[in-house]
């Protein structure tokens, strides 16, 4: 899968100096000037410094290879692409670099973004800069680790299903994702339209505001980014539901009435006990602020993964269908002619492997004979997905009209609230990754269905089109391994058009994360104080709240409560809870 | 040329026998395509019965033999006249038609690129248009206008929501790898055509028929491809991303030379909705053909089912036809090749063929197992189509009058032969026939003379054929008139109806105004502004009534000239009145410059002659 040579192609980044050279990070890099200044200084000046928007601290963006910009190459990681300029600038760039944003450079990333560990890159693999032998995830791999190492403030990349966030959690940084179309792609090269979303990394949560309320908006050269029109209309129903729930106001005032759901059945098998002790922690954080924790169910999450590897190949396959080396990309000798098969070896010399097997995957999928039974039941289940957050989520997704949702077609398993219906929350937390990164050797011995795994928790929200956002969290030392990563990514899922508030519900969790207010992330050391001892645990969680049965079979018929959950009702106790739902059936 | 089967040959050289039977039949039989000798020697029975030695009473010389064969030969190779033959007695025709017009729109389908037709290769391409990676398309609503006018004037049902899939296959003609079309939900559905007796379908379909339209859908054009005489291959894209409407019908039509029809009505249509770049001459209209045979009687495997037409046979593709000629002779080429193989025990196999103007055969392009699949997935970049009730109301009510009505009007208003009616509707994109009711407007306004069935049959001839016979004088086709399709003409309707007026009210003679006509022409070709009074005038050429004198002079003359038949004139009968005419013709000719009335140059030379009796 991997490149014979990583240093293949590979141009003078003036950034990999030392040690960070070994990362391969960066694709290409904007040269310094002659005048001796940093090249971001000298990029700020030449713009009005009114405009300068963006702190000190976010001016310096690194930039997904696979997003166009009119200065440096845009090669998507790929040998087909691996000279290409482009013409035109993107729009979340240009956006950007008009607040006052300096592209230092081009960050190396899974071929088309395809991939989980950044390792099918033409420029060869990103390495991680703390664990030398593990996976840094993908594919916007280069992105999360010029950041973990401070080459940059802030990066951008594309998530399309769990590219932004998962490179995030292996690497201990931020990574966002928005809503589909809140960020235009023109510009963006596309790996599967109906699911690619610009991302943004960084070290903390506080910049991504800005940069989010930068790189918003309308850009009527992007058909699927939300018209300003749909943006007020939607605008408008939040405001009508937070009135209604009585929840309006700035979000500080409102953490009290923060309700936050656990999917239980993200609670798998072959989740790691560190990541999900860290998923405890976090939820028991939320509950001393005052927070509900309740259990949610998202039963359709299991066919998820099927669905997004039916949908993502397919559009991919067609996207790619461009790449024939006439008009742009490199050609091989072979001549065109009609009488052989049209561009087989410029394609075939172009691509990588998982690019290749993606495209046949996608053909397949697509064709005559396959389309009904692949791509079409994908679409049907990725609707159930999204009706599965759409019934979870207090707020209602105000792209689809709203949706009445009959009790007697709902799951069994889906816990009810009270006559209403079953609990509705206003995020959902769940871990971003089931494992710590995998070593890269254990990937070389996966077959790449194995390594589609890594995406379980964070294609839902993709399929869905939601925000999502995951943050470094502590796991608790005894669970800590050597040559592993002590921190999990922790992903906070939001209903369609949330996103401001999840950002702020990801500072809340990273304010309230144990540890100095000033860690280096990477290496970020477990607060052995945040771990309460299992006794004052009980005292301080009364085990009332205890309506999941061990036994599904006889677990309760639908519960019905009379009374609405007050807030002095006790919290939900997690470690029962998790216990209950780790003897759940779960289909394989 | 003569080829003689080799086993007749053989018989005859060695073993001096001759197959009578065969030569005989040939003459008695429709006839039948050279190598369908072949197949019936190894089908028919009598056939090989001929080759046995047994058959040798009924000699005919060798010599005769081949005359008779090559008689045959010719008479069937000698095409039989088009409308002979459209109607087979054992087999049923079936064709569908998908027909590709390039709308009429300022811009292309998915970017904001000008549409020209024939500006400097690659000046008008969007980064989309090129594939650029990053690039996305970006739906123009105008070329909805021109789509959904066709799609009424189709009497389709334009669908509320519509949508774009790709389709996808490499050439290099096609930037993405896929051309975006509407698959699975087209703009709209279930129309219909109704085809009559003058649109020129086949007489078996009587004075009219309804062709069903399945669909009609929005599609990118492709590349231009050029050729270099070394084989290089240069791409212009300024055509890519065009936007193209294709028009597909339902497998109804029975008959080549309705087929041929419905192509031309649609392009009328399509021109008289202003939905349209070009005429299929200058090939702004492609068709592709779906061609099945089955037996009339039902026997034989046709259980295909197409367009939920079931009970078919096995149908054939015939790609990229560029004319109406072109596509009844493909149809009737494919006709016959599938009767051919399937009376030879064949089976006809799903492929696409192609054919090339000239030739009597279609040509196999790709079999089934060459055929592309071409993977329809829904674009993901775009949203569906809604087309509101209100853009619809408005484009059906400013939709104008379609060609059938207007045919009507000219042939029940103006007095104008069907002929003339359709000759008028199908001229200049339908521009001759706005000229046409301005000149008649112009000429009520000048006579003051209401009957417009009069003055409409009147300017119908002046317009039609005898400017068209200044077109064709000038030797290039139409361009002469410079007619637009608003019916503007590089003579003003305003001069051409004074003319007529003038000769309509005997205030010149007909030979004067046709005389004048082309002076007019290439005056206003020219830019010389001078009306036709001043013309008139110039020339002295209005017309002046001969005296009773005149005319008793000119009749003197000719009597003078020819006494023996006036002496058979007053012998009466049936020769008299002969050389009566004969006398008057003589009378008309002395008059050069056609001021003769005839009526009353009989009466005055009538008149002379009796008085010479005396």
């Amino acid at each position: 899968m991997l490149r014979a040579s990583t240093n293949q192609g590979v141009r003078n980044v003036l950034f990999n100096y030392g040690k960070q050279a070994d990362l391969n990070a960066f694709i290409s890099r904007t040269p310094a000037p002659q005048d001796g200044k940093a090249p971001a200084e000298a990029d700020v000046q030449a713009r009005d410094p009114k405009k300068a928007l963006i702190s000190k601290h976010s001016r310096l963006l690194a930039v997904k290879d696979n997003i166009a910009t009119a200065n440096l190459p845009t090669t998507c990681g790929s040998g087909i692409l691996q000279d290409h300029q482009s013409p035109f600038e993107a729009t979340v760039t240009e956006r950007l670099w008009h607040a006052g944003a300096s592209i230092v450079g081009k960050t190396n990333l899974d071929e088309f973004g395809m991939g989980s560990h950044s390792t099918n890159s033409f420029f060869g693999p990103v390495r991680h800069d703390s664990f030398d032998e593990r996976s840094v995830g993908g594919s916007s791999g280069g992105s999360a680790v010029a950041v973990a190492v401070q080459q940059c403030k802030v990066a951008l990349g594309t998530d399309t299903g769990g590219s932004v966030r998962l490179p995030a959690a292996y690497t201990g940084v931020v990574g966002f994702k928005p809503s589909y179309g809140l960020i235009p792609r023109w510009g963006v090269v596309p790996y599967a339209n109906s699911l690619d979303t610009v991302g943004i990394l960084s070290a903390k949560v506080k910049n991504l505001f800005v940069l989010l309320q930068n790189a918003k908006g309308h850009d009527p050269r992007d058909p699927t980014s939300i018209t300003d029109a749909t943006w007020q209309r939607i605008k408008e129903g939040r405001k009508r539901s937070a009135i209604q729930s009585g929840r309006h106001g700035p979000f500080n005032k409102n953490i009290q009435n923060l309700k936050i759901g656990v999917p239980i059945e993200y609670n798998i098998s072959e989740l790691d006990p560190g990541i999900r002790q860290a998923w405890k922690n976090a939820l028991k954080l939320f509950q001393e602020k005052g927070c509900t924790v309740v259990p949610v169910s998202l039963p359709n999450t299991k066919h998820a993964l099927s669905a997004y590897y039916v949908i993502a190949p397919a559009e991919a396959a067609s996207n790619l269908s461009k790449y024939d080396g006439v008009r742009y990309g490199t050609r091989s000798d072979s001549s065109d002619s009609a009488v052989d098969v049209l561009y087989s070896k410029t394609r075939g010399e172009g691509f990588g492997d998982e690019v290749k097997r993606r495209i046949l995957l996608g053909s397949y999928t697509l064709s005559s004979e396959a389309i009904d039974n692949y791509f079409i039941k994908a679409q049907k289940v990725r609707r159930l997905v999204q009706r599965d957050f759409d019934r979870v989520f207090s707020l209602p997704n105000l792209l689809r009209p709203s949706e009445q949702f009959d009790l007697s077609d709902m799951d069994e398993s889906v816990e009810l609230d009270n006559k209403l219906g079953p609990s509705q929350v206003d995020f959902i937390v769940c871990p971003t990754a089931p494992t710590p990164p995998p070593t890269l050797d254990d990937i070389s011995k996966q077959t790449p269905v194995d390594t589609y795994m890594n995406d379980v928790f964070t294609v839902p929200a993709s399929l869905a089109g939601l925000p999502a956002i995951s943050i470094p969290f502590p796991i608790p030392e005894e669970h800590q391994r050597p040559n592993t990563p002590a921190y999990a990514g922790i992903q906070i899922i939001g209903q369609y058009s949330d996103d401001h508030r999840l950002l702020e519900t990801a500072r809340l969790l990273e304010n309230l994360r144990p540890g100095p207010v000033k860690f280096k992330i990477s290496y970020f050391p477990v607060d052995s104080k945040s771990q309460r001892s299992p006794a004052e645990e009980k005292k301080k969680t009364p085990l009332i709240r205890k309506y999941i049965s061990t036994d599904r079979k006889a677990k309760l018929p639908r519960k019905l409560r009379s009374q609405p959950r007050s807030q002095q009702e006790p919290d939900l106790d997690l470690d029962d809870a998790f216990k209950s739902w780790e003897n759940l059936e779960r289909p394989k | 040329m003569a080829r003689i089967p080799a086993s007749a040959l053989r018989r005859y050289l060695l073993g001096g026998e001759l197959s009578t039977r065969r030569c005989l039949r040939r003459n008695n039989q429709i006839p039948t395509r050279l190598c369908s000798q072949r197949i019936r020697a190894v089908h028919t029975s009598t056939d090989t019965d001929a080759a046995d030695p047994s058959g040798t009473s009924n000699t005919i010389p060798f010599r005769k033999q081949l005359k008779d064969e090559a008689k045959a030969r010719k008479s069937s190779v000698q095409k039989r006249s088009k409308s002979d033959n459209q109607r087979l007695d054992n087999w049923e025709l079936t064709v569908g038609i998908e027909i590709h017009a390039q709308l009429n729109t300022a811009r292309k389908l998915f970017s904001a690129a000008a549409s020209t037709i024939n500006d400097e290769p690659n000046t008008h391409v969007a980064l989309f248009d090129v594939a650029m990676p990053g690039s996305q398309p970006v739906f123009q609503k105008e070329t909805l206008i021109p789509a959904i006018r066709a799609a009424l004037a189709l009497n389709c049902k334009v669908q509320k929501s519509s949508r774009f899939d790709r389709k996808h296959y490499f050439h290099w003609d096609q930037p993405s790898g896929y051309q975006i079309t509407q698959y699975y939900q087209p703009l709209a559905k279930d129309g219909y055509i109704t085809l009559y007796a003058h649109d020129g379908i086949a007489k078996e379909d009587g004075d009219e028929i309804k062709i069903g339209i399945k669909q009609v859908q929005m599609e990118q054009d492709t590349a231009k491809t050029i050729t270099t005489v070394e084989g290089e291959h240069l791409l212009d894209f300024n055509r890519v991303g065009l936007p193209l409407l294709e028009i597909i019908t339902l497998p109804q039509i029975h008959y080549p030379q309705t087929a041929a029809a419905l192509v031309r009505k649609v392009q009328i249509l399509l021109n008289a909705v202003d939905a349209c770049v070009l005429g299929m001459q200058s090939g702004g209209l492609r068709a592709d053909v779906n061609v099945s045979v089955r037996r009339r009687d039902g026997q034989g495997e046709a259980d295909n089912e197409y367009s939920g037409v079931k009970g078919l046979g096995q149908r054939t593709e015939i790609k990229n036809l560029s004319s109406f000629k072109a596509v009844e002779d493909a149809i009737i080429a494919e006709r016959d090749r599938q009767i051919e193989v399937l009376e030879s025990g064949g089976v006809i196999e799903g492929e696409t063929r192609g054919w090339t103007i000239g030739s009597t055969e279609t040509k196999r392009l790709r079999g089934k197992e060459g055929e592309v699949d071409y993977r329809y997935m829904p674009d993901p970049d775009l949203g569906p189509v809604i087309v509101g009730d209100d853009l619809l109301e408005h484009l059906q009510s400013t939709l104008g009058v379609l060609p059938d009505k207007e045919i009507s009007i000219l042939n029940e208003t103006y007095g104008l032969t069907i002929k003339d009616a359709m000759s008028l509707v199908s001229l200049n994109e339908g521009g001759r026939v706005e000229y046409f009711r301005n000149v008649v407007d112009q000429l009520v306004l000048l006579s003051g003379d209401e009957d417009l069935r009069r003055l409409g049959r009147l300017a119908g001839n002046w317009v039609l054929h005898e400017m068209g016979g200044l077109a064709s004088d000038a030797g290039e086709e139409g361009d002469a008139l410079q007619m637009t399709s608003e019916g503007d003409c590089v003579i003003p309707d305003i001069q051409l109806s004074s003319l007529i007026h003038y000769l309509d009210s005997n205030q010149i003679t007909g030979k004067t105004a046709k005389k004048l006509l082309p002076v007019l022409f290439e005056n206003e070709t020219k830019g010389v502004m001078k009306s036709v009074k001043d013309m008139i005038d110039e020339g002295g050429l209005w017309f002046i009534p001969l005296s009773d004198e005149q005319y008793e002079e000119i009749a003197r003359s000719v009597v003078e000239a020819h006494p023996q038949q006036v002496e058979e004139v007053l012998g009466g009968g049936k020769k008299g009145k002969g050389k009566l005419n004969f006398l008057l013709g003589q009378m008309m000719r002395r008059d050069e410059e056609g001021r003769m009335d005839p009526q009353r140059a009989t009466k005055v030379i009538e008149e002379v002659i009796e008085k010479s009796r005396k």
